[in-house]
């Protein structure tokens, strides 16, 4: 058996200096396959992010270098330029980072104190905000931009000879006229390496490979992951059985944000249920919603929703699924306390 | 030659964390006694047994064995040393809540005057062996010296010997169970005889081959009739809580709320059941093996010390000079508490002395990564308690379960918020043991006024019936005088 580290004394910013290493192969899976606009992004966003924070503690009179060495602002940065449109404009880019960091965070007391994943919370409000810039701009692998096109979709000449919507979004709109023969003859998936969607499985297989190492290192449990992609699965396949109105699988879980979230969104600790247990509730809920907001709602990924809207359900499930107390006979259950 | 049998334990501890062990640092070097100290110090209320009350007066001679404190729970405390009582003052004492007390200070004469108790014969029953151990001073020298008389109820069927020692640092029961194995195991076998124990558990991590090895030959030695369970642990903090060790020996999860005694199993230190067998020879607790360790001693080692030792005396003894320390820590680092005044005399539970430069990090803000549920041994969630009680409720963090917390402090090590979880809870459980007494009190005043009530609506009535009564008579003996008269008319 692999002997896999203990709990070693770490400090915040190791575990977010360890997040970030585990997103790079996914940034340079991303990076290959959807051009250097996703630099940009990063680029951007991360700036934003040290940035507001900076501002938000000194508006808060709390002391900077603790909060800027810790990483943490620029874990939100990297997380939302990740989530955002990959031939996003730079205020896209640039007002969505910023309202993770103080809408997300600062406004609710920050490090720790967030009910929302800041992240999530940008990325929905620009999806509210700018609805077209969110669901139109993003990269199609098979077209990867070169520097030049990608810097001028960033500065908001996006080029429509690259750009178009995700391939989730396609199932909903183009594919839906389509049996699930035709659907498959696309280009993306008769030309993918592991015949699954050309680019975005090496994409998902990068954050996948970061987000076991993650595991392996304690840093999050399995719970979370498991959780969401099983739902995913679970769900999806049951209604796969009509395969031309379905949104196939494997589409469900590489396609979107799946493996991306269930790695590295859903863990945040602060936003999400803290127990084992709860978890895995969590998770499954946000795998519950993602799947019903994907196939009846209005927009193209569905993980930033569900991943709020679970938020806000984290401290109910941690009421109920407090482990068992050595010496109890059962698990305290519900809230407690009269404050 | 005893039974016994040595097996690996099946059990695996849940949560937990593995610490550097730091053992090697005091046990390389051979356990030796200290030179006696100019003076002795016993604090009066703070040595073990509760409050107490002294024995002395200031300009008493006394002799090594002689009661000097007698506690509430009535066990005693005798001079470790002969020599002359100086003083009865307040003084800098070692102890988790309370900087200084009211103690006895003794200055040793350097004489060998003895007094000690008679040695006891067998067969003795149960309660000469609990009068023994109260005259003798016998509490549980693993460091919580709760009176050990007190487990000892009829019914018990195990005995379980705490060999685990399972703190960093610490190897004062490790150096016990090589140099005083005999003492242990006598200790084990007379209180076992005593109290009809057929099974003796000893549960030891698997870092102490050479005790184990001593306890072997010991057995092999001994005629006891027991039978003895070594159960050998994999070494983790912290498989000697005792909580913990009931249930990876024996499998027995001891009830919130009870102690393994109620379940018929007894847990006793090393120390304790060789300070035991002393005692039936008439010896009381006069010294014991202190643990002088860390990074900033020179000489790292394991002494035997006068009870009362001051701390800076034994800081010397490792050759180190006690103003190059600020504060020591007493007891081991997950544990232990910090002792600033080092003229303040080890007590029975003082089993080791920690003297170490660490540096605490600034603390930053909770992201309830979780850590610390996962290493809480009995699947506490520190997090959320802890959020509690910053936000001052109190309730909610009860409701949590900060009552089972068994404070060993796994959760503080793994927090990468260097957040002082473990303090806050120790903090927490007093308030909230403060809270529960109060409610315990203003129940009572409540039933006592209740009951005054009671008292007084009853002594009204019976009043009353009396007044009735007495009108009535009247009335009829009225009745009765008009009667006559209307007669005699």
């Amino acid at each position: 058996m692999i002997k896999r580290p203990d709990y070693p004394p770490r400090d915040t910013a190791l575990v977010m200096r360890m997040v970030l290493i585990a997103l790079i192969p996914g940034i340079v899976a991303m990076t290959v396959f959807f051009g250097p606009g996703v630099l940009f992004n990063l680029t951007a966003a991360v700036l934003t992010a040290i940035v507001s924070e900076a501002l938000c503690l000194r508006l808060r009179q709390r002391e900077l270098k603790p909060r800027l060495i810790d990483l943490s602002a620029v874990l939100t940065g990297v997380l939302i330029a990740l989530a955002l449109p990959q031939a996003a404009p730079w205020w896209l880019v640039i007002a969505a980072s910023a309202a993770s960091v103080i809408l997300g965070k600062h406004l609710y007391g920050g490090l720790g104190q967030n009910p929302v994943n800041p992240a999530m919370l940008g990325y929905a409000l620009m999806l509210i905000s700018a609805p077209v810039a969110m669901t139109t701009l993003w990269i199609n692998p098979l077209t990867t931009p070169d520097f030049l096109t990608a810097w001028s979709a960033f500065l908001g000449h996006s080029n429509d000879a690259v750009t178009g919507a995700t391939t989730l979004d396609l199932y909903k709109t183009e594919f839906r006229a389509l049996t699930a023969t035709e659907a498959s003859r696309n280009p993306l998936f008769t030309q993918a390496h592991l015949g699954f969607i050309y680019g975005y499985e090496w994409v998902a297989l990068a954050y996948l490979a970061g987000g076991l190492w993650l595991i392996y290192q304690r840093v999050i449990t399995w719970h979370t992951p498991v959780g969401l992609l099983t739902t995913l699965l679970v769900i999806s396949a049951f209604f796969s059985f009509d395969p031309d109105t379905a949104t196939p699988v494997w589409v469900h879980l590489i396609a979107g944000a799946g493996i991306f979230a269930a790695f590295f969104i859903l863990t945040d600790p602060v936003s999400g249920a803290t127990s084992p247990k709860g978890r895995l509730w969590f998770a499954i809920g946000v795998g519950i919603l993602t799947y019903l907001i994907r196939t009846h709602g209005q927009y193209p990924d569905a993980i930033a929703f569900a991943v709020l809207l679970m938020n806000f359900a984290a401290p109910m499930i941690d009421h109920y699924t407090r482990p068992r107390i050595m010496g109890r006979e059962a698990s305290v259950k519900g809230p407690g306390g009269q404050s | 030659m005893a039974e016994y049998q040595i097996r690996r334990c099946d059990r695996q501890l849940e949560g937990g964390i593995h610490p550097e062990t730091h053992k090697d640092l005091s046990t390389t070097e051979p356990c030796v006694f200290v030179d006696d100290p100019k003076r002795l110090v016993f604090p009066i209320h703070f040595s073990g047994g509760g409050p107490g009350e002294a024995l002395v007066a200031v300009g008493d001679t006394v002799s090594q064995g002689t009661p000097i404190i007698k506690c509430q729970s009535g066990i005693i405390h005798v001079a470790s040393r002969a020599g002359t009582v100086i003083d009865i003052t307040d003084h800098a004492i070692t102890h988790p809540s309370a900087n200084q007390s009211a103690s006895i200070i003794i200055e040793p004469s350097g004489l060998k005057e003895q007094s000690y108790l008679d040695p006891l014969v067998w067969p003795f029953d149960a309660d000469t062996l609990r009068d023994r151990a109260i005259e003798a001073g016998i509490l549980g020298l693993g460091g919580a010296g709760f009176p050990s008389f007190k487990k000892w109820s009829d019914g018990t069927q195990t005995l379980i010997i705490n060999a685990a020692e399972c703190e960093p640092y610490l190897t004062a029961d490790d150096t016990l169970m090589r140099i005083d194995t005999h003492s242990m195991i006598r200790g084990a076998c007379m209180l076992s005889r005593t109290l009809d124990i057929k099974t003796i558990v000893i549960g030891i991590e698997d870092n102490k081959p050479e005790a184990l090895e001593a306890i072997e030959d010991a057995l092999k030695e001994s005629r006891s009739d027991c039978f003895f369970d070594i159960v050998l642990l994999d070494t983790k903090y912290p498989s000697g809580s005792e909580r913990h060790l009931v249930w990876l020996t024996l499998g027995i999860e001891v009830p919130t709320g009870s102690r393994s005694v109620e379940l018929g199993v007894i847990v006793h230190n090393p120390g304790t059941l060789a300070a035991l067998s002393r005692a039936i020879d008439g010896k009381p607790i006069t010294d014991r093996i202190v643990t002088l360790t860390g990074e900033a001693l020179k000489a790292p080692k394991n002494v035997i010390a006068p009870i009362g030792t001051p701390i800076n005396h034994l800081i010397e003894a490792t050759d180190t000079s006690p103003s190059s320390l600020t504060s020591i820590t007493v007891g081991g680092p997950m544990m232990g508490y910090a002792v600033t005044e080092f003229t303040a005399g080890i007590t029975k539970t003082t089993n080791c002395l920690l003297a170490r430069d660490v540096e605490i990090p600034p603390e930053s803000p909770c992201i309830r990564c979780g850590a610390c549920a996962t290493v809480c041994p009995i699947r506490l969630q520190p997090q959320q308690m802890v959020f509690a009680l910053k936000g001052g409720s109190l309730d909610l963090a009860v409701h949590e379960g900060l009552g089972d917390c068994i404070e060993c402090a796994a959760c503080n090590a793994v927090c990468p918020s260097h957040i002082p979880l473990a303090e806050w809870f120790r903090l927490g459980r007093f308030e909230a043991r403060d809270q529960a007494n109060e409610q315990r009190l203003a129940s009572e005043a409540r039933e006592r006024f209740e009951a005054r009530n009671a008292r007084l609506e009853r002594i009204a009535q019976e009043q009353e019936a009396k007044r009735a009564a007495r009108k009535a008579k009247t009335a009829d003996a009225l009745e009765k005088a008009r009667k006559a008269r209307e007669q005699t008319a």
